[in-house]
């Protein structure tokens, strides 16, 4: 995936510049006369709530970019920022170089049926429809015929494992049913942009391991520039190209799962990382040195593998080994001892 | 001690019932005491109506208008002109709907010009009532299945061998056009009060007079304005109609969470199918109950509607009425309730039907159905054509039943009428003796007997404990201005006979309820039967009470406890049966008794909801003591009554017809404001 | 949304011109809700249709009938009581719109009264002359629950004649024996004469005639005779103030624009002038016979043939 990222280095599909998101009722006067230094604390006693806090960053296409934050960080006003949901208070938004902000409501429209789709946290399924109605709802809006939306939505019933169950209302079925019902729905119009407001968050562990695997695999195929928002860190760092990490609106670090807990830009994401096993998430290539051909062993460790994966034959190991890329030409060398430190020193 | 005077509202409203009482007691009755009656400040408010009124309808924006009779300029206001056009347009389509199912040529005629008119033999004959009965069979069918098949069928089945077939059809046909009218009107302005807060803050208290108001304030100025006929009694059927829907679109729409919305978007809706497709379907459960009060207010309005010249069911039960026909009357009541009923389960039905949308079908398969309802209707016109032969006295009993030439169980209920009287007027009498001696007159002595200071205290005081600074200003502003009318004591006298019939309803309806929640089929019986006694003409009740109470307050009481005591119920059940078995079980679980648990647990959570209901009990009960002037009342009610005979009545009685609206408006802001703050506290919606 | 609105506009505007009402032109006559003024509706009606006009029935209330009758929404009132209905009546002629169509050949008469039952069970010995009433034991027959044991005048509804009978209770100084107490509709009167019958009780009550009662037997009581000005109202004093009811007219009313539009059927409608047996039988041939109301009329047109042909020339 991350091959991706470097062989697109063009436009980014998605941008923002400093991009606030104030509610309250003289948000703009407020915003202006705070000359872009915006703080909570005083916004909050103005009697405006800060959604998002001067964000600026871009998503390349097939990147998948994470956000965490704790509850009511900002995390899904940025989405909706971004969707246009709601409009942003100030800053520039961009999709696929075209200025969001400025788009007619006509254009607007096009966009979302086109290019964009969203999971919400809710589900936010129409209760009045059945599962297939659901999903091929968006299909109808766009004027798909009938009866091409509803094979459509069919396929999509079978991808997300609904078989048998396309006739129910929502209420009728379970949480995790209906979340993967709005996966499903988000899905039909075949977006390039894909938002997903903490997706799996009501799915059990051993469903929600089958969809992050399966929706690895989808992404695979279809290369779709994402904006996944979670609160479980495993989740992201199994899924993420980078991970953004929200507070109280600011994106306090935006980075790779590696430097984000290598190297926490503040005492917040160190804090938020703290937790995190390291060995689970950090790859050879992280902690590997120059290669020194004087003083490694033929042994060979992949670059691109998980630290905890190989743990046990490099600690029984006792010498440096040779780290190699994809295409078995060596790249580095791995010490043991920073092996040991990685995963019992802090 | 203070401290907790502040929070306990108990201790609150006892304090003030003190004061109220002080006051009671000590203002002396002094007719030029302010502390005991206001001066009668706004006694020209009537007048300055009526002069409104007068105007509007007769004499603002004239234009002259060619008179062919004449032969010279009439000047005509233009708002009449208007209310007429609108006025044209619904008859036309009552009449177009007539003559569908009596038979008729008029509407054609009237587009193609006279041409028609001349021709005595065109004359367009109506579906067979075989046919339509036929036709509801297989609409129910198709729509849900053989159970709504057979209560459609069945029941237009009775209509039509009881020989009700032709005013029955003429209240349908004024149903079928004022129904649907009320939903679209709900619905958009549900939909603008949605949208905008300014227009919701408008609606509310136009919504909230339309539907307390009594008809019979109303009806002079709507005669005047929409011409009487059967286009009058639509109007009148409109006003009244239309809030509930207005009220429920804006209830589910506001209900819909703000993701679905989102959701809606992100699918690239745009505003319309974002209306249309996202938020009504998705408030739809709420519209639906919208639809079915809808129907149910506009079959309740048929008597009314008779006074204005609406034609059918309504009309020939006035006649029965005057003539005591207690058991004919009852059957075309029940006529009223058939209809409700199966235009409330037809559309019911026709929303919930789910579509299939891989049944590939040809147009053959698709329209099965109409093409049975034309093969069968065709047939059935034949075999109604032949038997015109064969049956004698030229009455064809299977085209239509001519009205009285079909079955008929009055005797029987009249029989059982009598039965019951005779049976009980010994007991009854007694009672009726007591309750007038004891209970009625002393309470109505009390309530005259009140110092205008002390209602205000008590009723402001009421106000401010349950919502502070702003309710108790709205509750005094409304109650103000009926005492500085010349009506106070009229007003106290239905107030009192509110109270009254309010507290018997809502002890019989809590209880009635509380025992039928206990099990579904239970439930489900009583609310049909709310349904029945929702529709069932309230006029009715007027004769036989009478019979057995006598021309007085009693009878009135009576009939509006009979009326009024129906919300009650329903809403108890209602609020009963939607509190969580969660709690149930754990109820049962702690091992308390069916009366405790009903005592300590269910009543409690359900009871903001059932204050909801003593509310539509007021509306309910203030109707029945206002249609009570017809009986016999000296209240508001009977000068209501009688401004449709004076001069200058429209202004009076919309004036009074304002009064009284305001006091439920009183009842319901207090009502509301606590039931509300109830529910907040209780986390229920 | 604006658009919306404009094409649901257009669409009403062009329903709303396609106007049905006036295009027949039918003439109208209001029904109201007791037989023999449905009968009589339905003669007219048939009358007028075998005249060549076509005419719709439209059932109205008693009272605001005669603004409807002003404004020209119904073209006739043909039933107006003098008692009753005099005052919106007389009211609508001054705001203009509705004419006098004269009378119909019979004096009505509109007075308390008793059913004849009362006199013949000796409730109140004496009757019909109105000194009977001064007994207090004749009075405690009449109370009911409400009457504070005074005997019961059940009046009809307020607007009927105000306070004329409260007045005449004083005139005749017998109202501490006895109370008024205003019914509420016609239809509380019948059913007040019925229930006082199953129960026993004496009952007095405000009647006229002709009507249905008279066929049961009513007594109307006798009270100092009327003269013009002996009620309070029209400058009487508390002496003169007792006296009864003078005898009425039964009249018609019309739309000002009637005899225009429709000159032979206001003719018609002008001659046309029942006596009261042939009321009584308009009622009679729907209450006892059973007929439907339209039926009725025809049969009364058939029995009267040669007086209806006489007034339709
Ligand atoms: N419509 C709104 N009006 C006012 N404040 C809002 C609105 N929507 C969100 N907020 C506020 O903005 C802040 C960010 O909310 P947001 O929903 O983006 O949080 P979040 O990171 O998605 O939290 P969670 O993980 O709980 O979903 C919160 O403080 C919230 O109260
Ligand atoms: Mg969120």
């Amino acid at each position: 995936m991350s091959q991706s990222l470097d062989s697109s280095k063009d436009t980014p599909v998605i941008k923002c510049e400093s991009v606030f998101k104030i509610f309250g009722n003289n948000a703009l006067k407020l915003l202006k006369s705070s000359n872009g230094q915006v703080d909570a604390k005083t916004f909050q006693e103005a009697g405006c709530i800060v959604g998002v806090n001067n964000a600026s960053f871009g998503v390349q296409k097939g990147e998948m970019m994470v956000v965490m934050g704790l509850s009511g960080s900002g995390k899904s006003t940025l989405l909706r920022c971004i969707s246009k949901l709601t409009d942003a208070t100030s800053g520039k938004i961009f999709i696929d170089g075209e200025d969001l902000l400025s788009m007619s409501n006509k254009q607007l429209i096009e966009l979302r049926r086109n290019k964009m789709g969203m999971v919400f946290q809710s589900f936010a399924l129409l209760p009045h429809k059945t599962v297939i109605e659901n999903i091929a709802f968006p299909l109808q809006i766009k004027g798909t015929s009938t009866l091409d939306s509803m094979e459509k939505a069919l396929e999509m019933v079978e991808l997300v494992g609904l078989k048998g169950r396309e006739n129910y209302f929502p209420r009728e079925l379970s949480g995790g049913q209906q979340q993967r019902v709005g996966i499903a729905r988000s899905l039909a119009v075949e977006p390039d942009i894909w938002f997903l407001d903490e997706p799996f968050s009501a799915l059990d562990p051993l469903i929600r391991k089958e969809m992050q695997d399966e929706f690895l695999r989808l992404q695979g195929v279809l290369n779709k520039t994402i904006m996944f928002v979670t609160h479980d860190f495993d989740e992201a760092l199994r899924l993420a190209d980078r991970i953004a990490i929200m507070k109280d609106g600011i994106i306090e670090q935006l980075d790779t799962p590696d430097n984000i807990v290598l190297n926490p830009a503040t005492e917040y994401v160190k804090k938020f990382t703290e937790d995190v096993p390291r060995e689970k998430i950090l790859k050879i290539e992280s902690i590997m040195d120059a290669y020194d051909s004087n003083n490694s062993s033929s042994t060979q460790v992949s670059k691109d593998a998980i630290i905890e994966t190989l743990a046990e034959s490099i600690l029984n190991s006792k010498e440096i080994l040779t780290v190699v890329d994809k295409n078995n030409e060596i790249v580095g060398s791995l010490n043991p001892a920073k092996v040991i430190k990685v995963i019992f020193g802090k | 001690m203070l401290i907790n005077f502040k929070n306990s509202r108990l201790q609150q409203f006892i304090l003030l019932f003190f004061v109220f009482l002080l006051l009671y007691f000590l203002v002396p009755e002094d007719e030029n005491s302010f502390l005991w009656r206001l001066p009668p400040l706004l006694k020209d408010i009537p007048l300055l109506i009526n002069n409104l009124l007068d105007n509007l309808m007769f004499k603002w924006l004239t234009v002259p208008v060619w008179d062919p009779d004449w032969q010279m300029y009439e000047d005509k206001p233009i708002f009449r002109l208007i209310t007429r056009s609108i006025a044209d347009f619904l008859l036309f389509l009552i009449i177009f709907i007539r003559e569908i199912f009596l038979g008729g040529l008029q509407t054609i005629g009237s587009i193609t010009g006279d041409s028609l008119k001349g021709f005595k033999w065109v004359y367009l004959p109506a579906i067979p009532w075989t046919a339509v009965v036929v036709g509801l069979f297989i609409l129910g069918y198709r729509l849900q299945g053989l159970g709504l098949a057979l209560i459609a069928s069945i029941g237009f089945f009775y209509v039509s061998i009881f020989g009700q077939w032709e005013p029955t059809m003429e209240t349908l046909s004024l149903v079928l056009v004022t129904a649907p009218i009320c939903f679209v009107l709900g619905l958009s302005f549900g939909i603008l009060g949605y949208l905008n807060k300014k227009v919701e803050t408008t609606l509310q208290p136009i919504l909230n007079i339309a539907q307390t108001m009594p008809h019979f304030s109303y009806l002079v100025p709507i005669l005047v304005l929409f011409g009487i006929g059967d286009h009058a009694g639509a109007v009148a059927t409109i006003i009244f109609a239309t809030p509930p829907m207005i009220r429920l679109t804006i209830l589910g729409l506001k209900k819909i969470s703000p993701e679905v919305v989102e959701s809606g978007l992100m699918s690239g809706c745009n505003r319309f199918q974002l209306l249309f497709r996202v938020l009504i379907p998705t408030a739809r459960r709420d519209i639906l109950i919208g639809v079915n009060q809808v129907i149910m207010q506009c079959l309740a309005m048929t008597t009314i509607a008779a006074f204005i010249g609406a034609k059918g069911l309504g009309f020939n039960l006035k006649v029965a009425l005057n003539g005591l026909k207690i058991g004919k009357a009852a059957e075309i009541g029940i006529c009223v309730v058939v209809i409700a009923v199966v235009l409330d389960k037809l559309s019911l039905a026709w929303a919930n039907k789910q579509k299939d949308y891989f049944a590939n079908l040809n147009f053959y398969k698709k329209n099965i159905a109409f093409i049975y309802f034309i093969i069968l209707s065709i047939i059935l016109g034949v075999i109604a054509y032949i038997s015109a032969f064969y049956f004698e006295k030229g009455f064809n009993y299977l085209y239509l039943i001519p009205f009285g030439e079909g079955l008929t169980i009055a005797p029987i209920l009249d029989a059982g009428v009598d039965w019951i009287w005779e049976t009980f007027f010994y007991y009854l009498n007694i009672f009726n003796k007591f309750l007038i001696t004891y209970v009625l007159f002393v309470m109505r002595d009390a309530y005259l007997g009140m110092p205008v200071v002390s209602t205000f205290v008590l009723v402001m005081g009421a106000g401010f404990i349950i919502g502070g600074v702003r309710s108790c200003i709205i509750v005094g502003a409304l109650i103000l201005f009926i005492a500085l009318s010349e009506y106070w004591n009229r007003a106290l006298i239905t107030a009192y006979m509110a109270t009254f019939a309010v507290g018997v309803s809502a002890i019989l309806g809590i209880t009635v309820g509380s025992i039928c929640a206990r099990n579904d089929i239970s439930t489900k019986f009583i609310l049909g039967i709310c349904d029945f006694f929702q529709t069932f003409p309230s006029f009715i009740y007027l004769i036989p009470v009478i019979l057995l109470f006598g021309i007085t307050d009693t009878s009135v009481m009576i009939a509006a406890i009979a009326y009024a005591s129906v919300p009650a119920t329903r809403y108890t059940v209602e609020g009963l049966r939607s509190v969580p078995s969660s709690l149930h079980d754990a109820a049962s679980m702690s091992g308390v008794s069916n009366f405790q648990r009903w005592k300590s647990i269910e009543l409690p959570l359900a009871f903001p909801h059932i204050m909801l209901g003593i509310n539509q009990t007021l509306i309910f009960a203030l109707m029945m003591i206002v249609l009570g002037a017809l009986i016999g009342t000296e209240d508001l009610g009977q000068i209501i009554m009688g401004c449709l005979s004076r001069p200058n009545g429209a202004g009076i009685g919309l004036t009074l017809g304002i009064f009284v609206s305001f006091i439920c408006l009183a009842a319901d802001n207090l009502i509301r404001t606590w039931a509300d703050e109830r529910k907040k506290l209780l986390g229920i919606d | 949304m604006l658009k919306f609105i404009t094409k649901i506009a257009v669409v009403l505007s062009l329903f709303v011109f396609s106007s049905v009402s006036k295009a027949a032109d039918p003439i109208r006559i209001p029904v109201l809700n007791w037989s023999s003024q449905i009968v009589m509706a339905n003669v007219m009606a048939q009358v007028f249709e075998e005249m060549g006009h076509t005419a719709e029935l439209v059932p109205a209330e008693s009272a605001s009938r005669y603004e409807a009758v002003r404004i020209g929404d119904l073209h006739v009132a043909h039933e107006t009581w003098e008692s009753t209905m005099a005052l919106p009546f007389y009211a609508a002629m001054d705001k203009g719109g509705l004419i006098d169509a004269g009378s119909h050949n019979l004096i009505t008469f509109e007075e308390m009264g008793v059913p004849n039952w009362v006199i013949d069970e000796g409730l109140c010995p004496g009757l019909p002359n109105w000194e009977a009433l001064k007994s207090p034991e004749c009075a405690a027959n009449f109370a009911t629950a409400d009457s504070d044991g005074k005997g019961r005048w059940l009046e009809g509804p307020y607007e009927w004649h105000t306070d004329v009978m409260p007045n005449r209770l004083k005139g005749l100084g017998i109202d501490d024996l006895w109370t008024v107490k205003f019914a509420g509709s016609a239809d509380a009167l019948w059913a007040e004469l019925k229930a006082a019958k199953a129960e026993g009780r004496g009952t007095v009550i405000f009647n006229w005639s002709p009507n249905f009662t008279d066929a049961a037997g009513f007594t109307f009581i006798d009270f100092p005779p009327y003269f013009e000005g002996c009620r309070l109202e029209n400058g009487g004093t508390l002496e003169t103030t007792g006296c009864g009811s003078p005898k009425g007219w039964l009249k018609k009313a019309a739309h000002i624009k009637f005899p225009i539009t429709h000159p032979d059927a206001y003719k018609f409608y002008t001659k046309m002038s029942f006596t009261a047996p042939q009321i009584g039988l308009m009622a009679d041939l729907v209450d006892s016979q059973g007929m439907d109301h339209a039926a009725a009329a025809t049969e009364f047109i058939a029995q009267n043939r040669d007086l209806i042909d006489l007034w339709k020339n």
